[in-house]
C-alpha cells in the first residue's frame, strides 16, 4: 500500500533533499578545498567553491613525498588496497573451510568449536591487542603487510554467516553429489561455492570496508613509512603540533582514500544487495 | 545388470534406537523391487543403507556377489532418485546430468554424447542449457531419472520419486518408469508409501513394518493371499475390511448371526478369529438371508466405474466399505444387503495377526527362483 498525499509527498521529498545535502556538503566541502592552495585556506572562511589550484595538490600527494609521511598517497593506496584485499580474501577463504567443517563433518568437539568461534564475535580487536601486538613482534610480523594482515583474518561473522547458509542447503545436494562420486572438496567447489557467490560478494564489501577502515592495529604495527596505511597517514597528517596542517593535502588524500571503497561498493553493489536481500538459492 | 543380496541387515542409531531389525532379501537381475510400508517403518533408511548414506550397523549387503557394506556410494555403482529431485540449482540440465561422468573422469565429448543419448530417451532434447529452476515439476523428475540413468548404474534406487508429483503427473511418470526400467533391463529398488504405485510399478513387492519385512511377494500374491492382517489392510484400496468372528467346524459366525462357509484348510477350529474381507468382494443382494450382512448407508462415493458405500453393519457398529460396481442407486440412511464372496475370505489370528487358512503364505517365496517354481 502506498499512500498517495501531495503534502506528504513533498515533506519527504524535502526530507530527503535535506539529508543528501547533509550527505553531501562535506564531501563537497573537502573538494572545494583541495583545490586551494595552503594560504587561501587559512583566510577564516571554508571555500565553498574551486580555488586556482585544479587538480595540482592531487597529483602533487600521488606523485610526491608529502611531508611528515616520507612516501606519496600512492604508496599509501597501495598499501590499504593491500591490507584490505588480503583480510577480505582471508576472511572468506577461511570462514568458508571453518564453517564447512562445522556444518558437513561429524568430528569430536564439533559444538564446542563452533560456541568457541561464536564467543570470539563478542571481543573486539582492542581487547586483545596487546598479546597479538607480543606475538606479532615475536615472529617479526613488524613493518610487514602479513603483519598487517593475518591477525585480523580469521572472522566469527564470516563464519557464522557461512554456516548459516549452508544450514540452509538441503541435505539432499549433499547426498546426490556422495552418489554421483564427489568428495568433500569437489562439492564445496562444484556445488557449494557456486551456490554461495552472492553471499561471498557480500561479505567481501563489508569486509574490504573493515580492513580498509583500520586504524589501529596498522597504527601499532607499522612503524615505516613504506608500510604505512591511508587510514593512520590522514590522523599522521593532522597532527602538527608545530606546523599550520596543510588542508589542501589532508582533503586531497582523504577524498583518494574515499575512491576504493567506493569503487569495490559500486562494482559489487548489484551481488552485495542480492546476497543481503535475496532468498532463493 | 546386478543382483542384491542383503543378508540380515540391521541398523542400529547411536541413541540405541534400532530401525531395521535383521532384513533378508535377494533381488534378482532386472527385477523391480518395491518396498512400501507406513512411515517410519524403516523403508527408507532401507534404501540409503543400499546407497551408501547410511551406515550398516550389522549383516552383510552384497551387490553381484561382492560385499559393499564399506564402499562408499560412488563406488557402488548405484544410482539415486530423490523425492525433491536434489538437482544443482546452478548446473544447467546438460551439466546435472553430466556431473557424475565428469567426476569419473569420461572425457568431455563422450559426457555429451551421453547425456545427449540419454536425454533423448526421455524426451529432455530441448532442455539441455536450462536451469532446474525454469522446469516444471515433472521436467525436474524427469532430469533427476537421466542422471540416474546417463552413469549406467548396476543398481537404481528411488526414494518416492513421485510424491511431490500432482495426480495425474504421477500416473504417467508410474507408467514411464516402468517402462525405461524394463527396457534399460536395470535392477531397481523403489520405496514408495503409495501402494497403488506399489502395486503397477512391482516385480515383486516388500511390504515393511516396525523395521521387519512383513511379507515379500508379486504384487497380486499379495493381494490374493497376505500373510498377515498388516499387509492385508495395507494393499488395496479402499482397505480390507476387518470383522471379529468365530470359527466352528467350516462355518464362521459373525455376532450379528451371519453365518459363511469357512475357507478350507484353516487350523482355528472353534476359535475367535479375525476376518478380512476386500470392499470388492462385497456384493449387493435384494433380500437378506443368512450369508448376508444388513447394513446402514453412511456415505456413498460414486467413483464413476464403481461406487464405494460406507456402511455400518446392523446392531454392531463396525464400519465397513463395500465397492459396488457401476452407479448404484444408494442414498445415505439406505439399508444395504452386503454377500461377502465366500472363496475369497481371509482369515487371521486375532493375537499375533498371521494368516491362518493358509500355511504357504508364512513361507513367503524371499527369491525369485521360488516365485517361479
Amino acid at each position: 500500500m502506498r499512500y498517495r498525499r501531495p503534502g506528504l509527498d513533498i515533506a519527504s521529498h524535502a526530507l530527503l533533499i535535506l539529508a543528501l545535502l547533509a550527505f553531501c556538503l562535506p564531501v563537497w566541502l573537502a573538494f572545494t578545498a583541495a583545490t586551494h592552495d595552503q594560504a587561501s585556506l587559512y583566510t577564516g572562511t571554508a571555500p565553498l567553491w574551486f580555488g586556482d589550484q585544479g587538480l595540482d595538490n592531487f597529483r602533487a600527494v600521488l606523485s610526491e613525498p608529502v611531508s611528515r609521511l616520507g612516501t606519496d598517497v600512492t604508496r599509501l593506496l597501495l598499501n590499504s588496497t593491500v591490507m584490505a584485499l588480503g583480510i577480505a580474501c582471508g576472511k572468506i577463504f577461511i570462514a568458508i573451510l571453518a564453517a564447512y567443517a562445522i556444518v558437513f563433518f561429524r568430528f569430536p568437539l564439533r559444538r564446542l568449536c563452533f560456541w568457541l568461534i561464536f564467543i570470539t564475535l563478542m571481543l573486539p580487536v582492542e581487547v586483545r591487542i596487546m598479546p597479538t601486538y607480543k606475538i606479532a613482534a615475536d615472529l617479526n610480523l613488524l613493518n610487514s603487510y602479513a603483519g598487517l594482515i593475518l591477525p585480523l583474518i580469521a572472522s566469527a561473522t564470516a563464519t557464522f554467516l557461512f554456516r548459516q547458509f549452508y544450514l540452509t542447503v538441503p541435505p539432499e545436494l549433499l547426498e546426490a553429489a556422495r552418489v554421483d562420486g564427489a568428495g568433500p572438496w569437489r562439492f564445496l567447489k562444484d556445488i557449494l561455492l557456486p551456490l554461495s557467490t552472492t553471499n561471498i560478494a557480500a561479505l567481501f564489501v563489508i569486509m574490504f570496508l573493515y580492513g580498509w577502515n583500520q586504524y589501529l592495529w596498522p597504527l601499532l604495527i607499522t612503524t615505516e613509512s613504506d608500510y604505512m596505511t591511508i587510514m593512520v597517514s590522514l590522523k599522521r597528517l593532522l597532527s602538527s603540533a608545530d606546523n599550520l596542517v596543510p588542508w589542501q593535502a589532508v582533503m586531497a588524500t582523504a577524498l583518494l582514500a574515499m575512491l576504493p571503497p567506493v569503487a569495490v561498493i559500486v562494482l559489487m553493489q548489484r551481488y552485495f544487495v542480492k546476497g543481503l536481500v535475496d532468498a532463493e538459492k | 545388470m546386478a543382483t542384491l543380496t542383503l543378508d540380515a541387515l540391521r541398523k542400529t542409531y547411536p541413541n540405541g534406537f534400532t530401525a531395521l531389525h535383521g532384513i533378508d532379501l535377494a533381488i534378482d537381475d532386472g527385477e523391480l523391487i518395491v518396498v512400501v510400508g507406513p512411515s517410519g517403518c524403516g523403508k527408507s533408511t532401507l534404501l540409503r543403507m543400499l546407497a551408501g548414506l547410511e551406515s550398516i550397523s550389522d549383516g552383510e549387503l552384497a551387490i553381484d556377489g561382492q560385499r559393499v557394506n564399506d564402499l562408499e556410494p560412488a563406488e557402488r555403482d548405484i544410482a539415486m532418485v530423490f523425492q525433491n529431485y536434489a538437482l544443482y540449482p546452478h548446473m544447467s540440465v546438460a551439466d546435472n546430468m553430466g556431473y557424475a561422468l565428469k567426476n569419473r573422469g569420461v572425457p568431455k565429448d563422450e559426457r555429451r554424447r551421453k547425456v545427449e543419448e540419454t536425454a533423448r530417451l526421455i524426451g529432455l532434447e530441448e532442455l539441455l542449457d536450462r536451469r532446474p529452476r525454469q522446469l516444471s515439476g515433472g521436467q525436474r523428475q524427469r532430469v533427476a531419472m537421466g542422471r540416474a540413468i546417463v552413469r549406467e548404474p548396476k543398481v537404481f534406487l528411488f526414494d518416492e520419486p513421485l510424491s511431490n508429483l500432482d495426480a495425474k503427473l504421477r500416473v504417467q511418470m508410474r507408467i514411464e518408469i516402468r517402462r525405461l526400467q524394463k527396457r534399460l533391463g536395470v535392477t531397481a529398488v523403489y520405496v514408495t508409501h503409495d501402494q497403488v504405485e506399489a502395486m503397477t510399478l512391482a516385480d515383486r513387492l516388500v511390504v515393511m513394518n516396525g523395521g521387519h519385512i512383513e511379507q515379500v511377494g508379486t504384487p497380486m500374491h499379495l493381494y490374493e493371499r497376505p500373510a498377515s492382517r498388516f499387509v492385508a489392510g495395507f494393499i488395496g484400496s479402499p482397505a480390507m475390511n476387518f470383522l471379529d468372528a468365530r470359527c466352528t467346524g467350516d462355518t464362521l459366525t459373525l455376532p450379528c448371526g451371519t453365518r459363511i462357509a469357512a475357507p478350507s484348510s484353516h487350523d482355528a477350529n472353534d476359535h475367535a478369529v479375525c476376518l478380512g474381507i476386500r470392499p470388492e468382494h462385497l456384493s449387493r443382494v435384494a433380500e437378506a438371508d443368512d450369508t448376508t450382512l444388513t447394513t446402514r448407508v453412511e456415505l456413498v462415493e460414486p467413483l464413476g466405474a464403481d461406487t464405494l458405500a460406507h456402511v455400518r453393519l446392523d446392531g454392531q457398529d463396525d464400519p465397513l466399505v463395500a465397492r459396488l460396481d457401476g452407479v448404484q442407486p444408494v442414498a445415505e440412511g439406505d439399508r444395504l444387503y452386503l454377500r461377502p464372496d465366500a472363496s475369497r475370505l481371509h482369515l487371521f489370528d486375532l493375537e499375533n495377526g498371521r494368516r491362518l487358512d493358509d500355511k504357504d503364505a508364512h513361507s513367503c517365496p524371499s527369491s525369485p527362483s521360488s516365485r517361479l517354481a
